[in-house]
């Protein structure tokens, strides 16, 4: 026995039994309070389809007590109700239902006084069913538990691959999935139950099989039997793999199946499709229909032999079809007593069981159905009436009976919606009153229930047929040996033949005792008094359907959107059909004519965490970041880098730089070789610049724009060899640069080879007075200005790591940057800072740098540049080389060009103290215009004032022009500079 | 009280008639609001709305119903609190409540170039009036509990921008409001209709053909489709440069109330609010490829959710319940394409919504109604001229636009 807890009480239950088992078992009737009404709903079917049992289990909402095990200790409480189930003060809304019709609250709270904004928190208040304050609570660092405990469980993803993919381990999918398997197809079978054979393990019938099936030898054994046999057998086969109490929720392009087990997502990519996924029972409409104990008959023989629960002590059997009969016989054999057995057909497929119901001198009903049932809380009878050939209830017939339970089976609906996303289509079979599948799409197959037949022979046949077809049909078998093929063929002939008769035999049969529709039952008043709900889950009624089309949503797709049928949790799997039957009666169309809503994923409600999968934030840390550490540095984020932010303090770090030397770690920075014949070409035709030109051993600035002329990225394009380019780009544009650069290398066809290499190597930029005199400490590579002037580079040892040097100036001092070897970082990092130590060296940081730059005015692309910026507006038309045949960008800078450009990017100093912001907005000098924005601004130490970079309209593009940075709600003077703030010549960058 | 349990139609199933003053082609926001503001504005009722699928079956029943104006450039702002302001009269003004919500609209930023480009955004807003404005963790906090405001995710958020009059509105009833305020003033909708070919003669438009055969004469067709923009503009060989990508989004089961506000994180490409029913209502940013597909992929599913969960931890248990989506025809400015086209008369264009149609819906349905009853482009609309890509004045609302819905 399993201990557990139900709203505070203790509870016991058995090994295997779910929640709603042991509940009912223990006298639960009442399972939650609906939506809207708080009325009181109990169990219906059963099987996790229906939203009447819903929970909060541990904290987790919304968890359906009919599939969910019980696991000893766990906390169950029951959802949208107060102070309790049984007593939810709510329920009075039910009694002023008849003042809520449908579309409600579009037609109220309008006007003052009562308008919208001032209704609408009660509203809110009252809608919702799952709580999930305290798992919110837990995570956010307040609840009970300490930090993210509750989240120890561990969701993941997983990935399968197989050549037929059989949805729905029943009898039909297990024998598609051992006949694929026998004809050597990879298979998985995916079924949402703990165990294999769909409803074999509860129906409790004695099966009765044909010979000609093959499968003779199960005739005469209890269907149960012969579904644990059937499990065996599928998972003994070697090539096969059953994946129980997994639901295929979703079915998406290229045959890739979502499927949802636990906490974990299978994404299963297969060949062939075989749907095995039956159907599943909906309850009909008539007054009450909701209330405690009126069951789906599946759901009874679920409680009864797979939980060996006793449903209740006198029960009513309503059916319009002959599973209602296997029900009836379900709950005499459990010693239930059957009050009456309700048919609205006059004839029934199997005669034999009716005369054993009538021996056991239970009255029935032929050509009855239900009018309503009566109870408060649970139902205690049911109102009957003679129907009519056209489904009227003939008045004056009514008969009351009295129970304590009442199992419907009327009706089926296929369990298409899986099937309808791979784009094949289903139709409403007149005979069989179900959607049926047609045009398949290739890789398709179907069988089973889903076909709106249901008979076990031709199940099994169907299974057969799907399965070696699919397998059949795989491209590998192809070439497995024509003799095999030719007995393949044969097989599925005769398999074939077999359905079709069996098929033929099966219509005759329901052409033989079909009845009339029953489904919804109208008759004068019958919407008066008490609900007849077509939806549970949005407690959505008759009447509400028919209004809604009435008053003019008559479109299936409209409707649902009106009235929220089909929207709640179930999804539409209560009440797609009789909504459909509704609508169809009111705008006289036929069903086929009404058509069905879309079906979209997930089939069921699945866990964000399971979707989600494990956590995975990836971090790239450069070879350098644990000596970053140790020196204390403030670490920020850069797109998915760590980088030291500050060390010590700007301005300590600044004065290093521009009087002595400094070191920055700029390992992030993007890296690309270049190789190839065509190399130059290339860069030329994706840079504005020339590199074709570009001298070996030599460096130059390159912007790459798209085709508006509007800038991408920069950096420098460095030539190695002829033959060699090596390219720096931005932190975050890496990736984008490289496909950028395969993209047209394919496209013209040119002899260029792209490599990333970021990650292999490491970077320091050294600059400042002194950077010379440290650096030439540790290479032989003479590095004077003779020799190695601003703009070139070498390759050589530093330190005795092999490296490539750049003589550039992005903080605007004297300076290498400095590629080596990734795996040298520490090594590297440590030698600079010990040589340097005699010239006061110090690290510097992101933060500093951005002061350095911006005193030079060095552009970053996506700060000072934005989504219209191409390169005249950011004041770097020397970097566009129109000579050029063609580049990317061309044709719109051309016509760039000529016209006025609509802003400029320009420097500015502030008049007074005030700092402005990266994003303050830009005025007029007399205030009266808004010109602009900042694009960024710093505090420069150089100038003693705050300067800064602004895209202002193009009258402000001159030196000295009077404008006003609008700063925390004041408007203060600055003066536009062109020329950099620091060092305007590049003496000191070339020094 | 009495109105609701009077039991009326809202449209009627209409014959199409031969002639008509203005044809619309697209029966949501757009096309509805076109026919409402033109016959209650201007007195022009002799006016059909045709859509191939039916009543706001496209974008307007696919959006997330979010309503905001705190865009990125001056024109795009100016534009979108006309809609906003028409938007909080439009239940009065409709009669039928639209179950408007102003919750408040945060758009957050995890790093600092994103805190700079809100910044940006609260400046030009507050410049033109908008109320709008850069908070910091401890008041986002105050307004959303249960987001993740510590240094715990990879990407902590570091401020946001608080649009407190955004919000979201039921977006389905702003069609049908609109569709039943077309019929009232005597226009017609035609759902399932769907036109095949549109008929020009000497420059001028002179009807369209539907599939069923129909010719119907009009000298004012509008073009007021997404997804299919290009291919009805192709019909009068008008080339849109429209891209159209596929936007996924999905909602979950029901929950009790926990989140008041819209949530939007353009650095983790997702958005999440939750509606007066219960359910959470999150979405991403547009598929990186282009498609016709109305459908979902489980990628984008897995990556909305997973970003949801970096915001709200504690929602790892919760369920999604249905995944869809939407076509959206981007131009490469990110704004919309709207009036006449140059070198032929009698077709007007209300296309290119990308990401942001609904919120436009209102504002562009009077100003188009009043150009087509003036002859003369309106101000507010006159920098989304298709003549704008040929000038290259372009109107990039990329950084507002993008991923914030």
């Amino acid at each position: 026995m399993l201990n557990f807890e139900f709203n505070g009480r203790r509870m016991s239950a058995f090994e295997g039994d779910t929640i709603a088992s042991a509940l009912y078992a223990s006298g639960v009737r009442i399972f939650s309070r609906s939506f809207k009404y708080h009325r009181p709903r109990g169990l219906l079917c059963v099987s996790g389809r229906c939203p009447n049992c819903l929970m909060s289990v541990d904290g987790v909402p919304n968890v359906k007590a009919c599939t969910e095990r019980v696991r000893a200790g766990m906390k169950v409480k029951s959802q949208n109700c107060w102070p309790s189930l049984e007593h939810d003060i709510f329920s009075v809304i039910d009694k002023i239902g008849r003042f809520l019709p449908v579309g409600f609250y579009y037609k109220t709270f309008i006007n003052p006084p009562i308008e919208w904004s001032r209704v609408e928190w009660i509203i809110r208040r009252l809608t919702g069913l799952g709580d999930i304050e305290e798992e919110i609570a837990s995570a956010t660092g307040k609840g009970p538990k300490d930090g993210r405990s509750i989240h120890s469980s561990s969701f993941e993803h997983l990935n399968l691959q197989a050549d037929v993919a059989v949805i729905g381990g029943g009898p039909s999918g297990i024998f598609a999935a051992l006949e694929a398997g026998n004809a050597g197809a990879r298979v998985v079978l995916v079924d949402d139950q703990p165990a294999l054979g769909g409803h074999l393990r509860y129906s409790g019938e004695t099966l009765s099989i044909d010979v000609a099936t093959g499968e003779g030898a199960y005739s005469g054994l209890k269907s149960s039997a012969v579904a644990s046999t059937l499990e065996k057998a599928v998972r003994d086969r070697p090539n096969m793999t059953v994946l129980d109490n997994s639901t295929a929720f979703g079915i998406y392009e290229s045959n890739l199946i979502g499927i949802v087990r636990g906490n974990s997502v299978i994404r299963l990519r297969a060949e062939q499709l075989v749907f095995a996924t039956g159907a599943h029972e909906f309850p009909s409409v008539f007054q009450n229909n909701d209330l405690p104990e009126v069951f789906l008959g599946r759901g009874i023989q679920r409680l009864v032999n797979l939980y060996g629960v006793i449903p209740g002590k006198r029960a009513v059997v309503v059916s319009n079809n002959d599973s209602g009969l296997g029900v009836a016989r379900t709950l005499m054999d459990a010693g239930v007593k059957l009050e009456a057995y309700i048919d609205s057909r006059k004839a029934v497929g199997a005669p034999e069981t009716l005369a054993e119901i009538e021996d056991a001198k239970v009255q029935t009903f032929l050509g009855w159905a239900v009018k309503e049932a009566r109870g408060s809380k649970h139902v205690s009878s049911v109102v009957i009436c003679e129907v009519d050939n056209e489904g009227e209830l003939v008045h004056g017939t009514e008969r009351v009976v009295s129970c304590d339970l009442v199992s419907l089976s009327t009706g089926f609906e296929t369990e298409a919606w899986l099937l309808n996303q791979t784009g094949s289509r289903t139709i409403y079979d007149e005979l069989l009153r179900e959607f049926i599948p047609r045009e398949l799409k290739p890789t398709v197959y179907v069988c089973g229930d889903l076909t709106g037949i249901h008979d076990l022979n031709i199940a099994i046949m169907q299974g057969k047929v799907a399965g070696l077809s699919a397998a059949v049909n795989l491209p590998a078998m192809e070439r497995s040996s024509e003799l095999k093929v030719e007995y393949q063929r044969k097989s599925l002939e005769t398999y074939s033949r077999l359905v079709s008769q069996y098929e033929g035999k099966y219509r005759e049969g329901m052409k033989r005792t079909r009845g009339p529709d029953v489904l919804v039952v109208e008759y004068p008043g019958s919407d008066k008094m008490r609900k007849r709900f077509v939806c549970v889950c949005e407690d959505v009624v008759a009447k509400d359907i028919s209004l809604a089309t009435f008053e003019g949503f008559d479109d299936i797709e409209t409707l649902k959107r009106y009235s929220t049928v089909t929207m709640g949790p179930c999804q539409g799997k209560m009440c797609s059909m009789p909504s459909l039957h509704l609508c169809s009666r009111v705008t006289g169309r036929s069903i086929a004519q009404t058509g069905r809503t879309v079906s979209r994923p997930p089939y069921v409600p699945v866990a964000m965490g399971a979707l989600a999968g494990a956590e995975l934030h990836p971090v790239k840390l450069t070879g350098i970041h644990y000596k970053h550490i140790e020196l204390g540095a403030r670490i920020m984020d850069m797109g998915e880098w760590k980088r030291p932010h500050v060390y010590t303090s700007v301005e300590e770090e600044y004065k290093a730089v521009r009087e002595s030397v400094g070191v920055i770690d700029v390992s992030t920075l993007g890296r690309l070789d270049v190789k190839g014949r065509d190399a130059g070409k290339l860069l030329d035709f994706v840079y504005t610049h020339i590199f074709s030109t570009l001298k070996v051993g030599k460096s130059r600035y390159g912007v790459i724009c798209d085709d508006a002329g509007i800038v991408l990225d920069d950096g420098t394009v460095t030539r190695l060899s002829e033959t060699h380019y090596f390219i720096t780009t931005t932190t975050g544009n890496v990736e984008f640069v490289e496909e950028w650069l395969v993209w047209w290398a394919t496209a013209l066809r040119l002899d260029a080879y792209i490599t990333n290499v970021t990650a292999g190597l490491g970077a320091v930029n050294v600059a400042g007075p002194k950077a010379r005199d440290l650096l030439q400490k540790l290479t032989t590579v003479d590095l004077s200005s003779g020799a190695f002037p601003y703009m070139s580079s070498a390759e050589g040892e530093v330190a005795g790591v092999p490296c490539i040097l750049l003589r550039i100036g992005f903080v605007g001092e004297t300076g290498w940057e400095i590629h080596f070897p990734a795996e040298f970082g520490e090594y590297f990092w440590d030698t600079l800072l010990e040589a340097g130590k005699e010239f006061g060296v110090k690290p510097f940081g992101v933060e500093t740098q951005r002061v350095l730059r911006l005193e030079k005015k060095h552009v970053i692309v996506g700060q000072d540049t934005d989504a219209l910026s191409n390169p005249f507006e950011a004041d770097m038309a020397w970097t566009v080389k129109f000579e050029k045949e063609d580049f990317v960008g061309k044709a719109a800078l051309v016509a760039a060009e000529k016209k006025e450009p609509e802003r400029m990017l320009v420097g500015f100093v502030m008049k007074d103290s005030m700092v402005a912001h990266d994003g303050d907005q830009v005025f007029s000098q007399d205030g009266s215009r808004h010109v602009g924005f900042v694009t960024s601004s710093k505090f420069s130490p150089k100038v003693g004032r705050c300067v800064g970079m602004a895209l202002v309209t193009p009258e402000h593009y001159k030196e000295g022009s009077l404008i006003r940075v609008k700063s925390d709600d004041a408007l203060n003077g600055a003066e536009v500079t062109l020329a950099p703030f620091y060092d305007p010549e590049g003496k000191r960058l070339r020094a | 009280m009495r109105a609701l349990f009077r039991k009326e139609k809202m449209w009627q199933r209409h014959k199409l008639k031969p002639r008509y003053d203005v044809v619309v082609i697209g029966a949501g926001v757009h096309g509805l609001s076109i026919a409402y503001y033109l016959a209650k504005n201007h007195n022009i009722t002799n006016v059909a709305v045709l859509d191939k699928v039916y009543l706001g079956g496209g974008n307007s029943g696919r959006n997330t119903a979010i309503i905001r104006a705190n865009y990125m450039t001056v024109e795009g702002v100016h534009f979108y609190s006309e809609s906003l302001k028409l938007y909080e009269e439009l239940s009065k003004e409709l009669n039928f409540n639209l179950l408007f919500s102003q919750i408040g609209h945060l758009s957050l930023a995890h790093t600092d170039s994103a805190v700079n480009g809100l910044w940006r955004r609260a400046e030009v807003n507050k410049a033109l009036g908008v109320n709008s404005r850069v908070i910091w963790p401890d008041e986002i906090k105050r307004l959303v509990p249960a987001l993740d405001t510590s240094d715990r995710p990879r990407y902590p958020v570091k401020a946001a921008l608080y649009h407190a009059p955004g919000g979201v509105i039921r977006h389905d009833a702003v069609v049908w409001g609109y569709a039943r305020g077309v019929e009232r003033h005597g226009g017609e909708v035609h759902p399932r209709t769907e036109v095949i070919t549109i008929d020009v003669k000497d420059h001028q438009v002179t009807g369209v053909r539907t599939d069923k055969g129909e010719v119907i004469r009009a000298d004012c067709v509008v073009n007021a489709t997404s997804g299919w923009c290009t291919t009805v503009s192709k019909m009068v060989g008008v080339d849109l440069p429209v891209v159209t990508h596929p936007l996924q989004a999905c909602v979950t089961e029901p929950l009790k109330p926990f989140l008041d506000k819209v949530v939007v994180s353009a650095n983790l490409h997702v958005y999440v609010y939750q509606t007066d029913r219960g359910e959470l209502v999150m979405g991403s940013e547009i598929d990186p490829y282009s498609s016709y597909s109305q459908g979902s992929t489980l990628e984008t599913l897995e990556s909305i959710v997973a970003h949801a969960l970096e915001l709200f931890p504690g929602l790892r248990h919760v369920r999604v319940l249905r995944q869809w989506g939407g076509l959206c025809d981007m131009t490469p400015d990110y704004s919309p394409i709207l009036g006449e086209v140059d070198g032929l008369k009698g077709f007007v264009l209300d296309v290119g919504w990308g990401t942001y149609g609904f919120k436009a819906g209102p504002v562009s349905g009077k100003r188009i109604a009043e150009l087509i009853a003036t002859k003369r482009t309106p101000d507010v609309i006159r920098p989304f001229r298709l003549s704008r890509f040929r000038e290259d004045r372009l109107v990039s609302e990329k950084g507002a636009a993008a991923v914030s819905h």
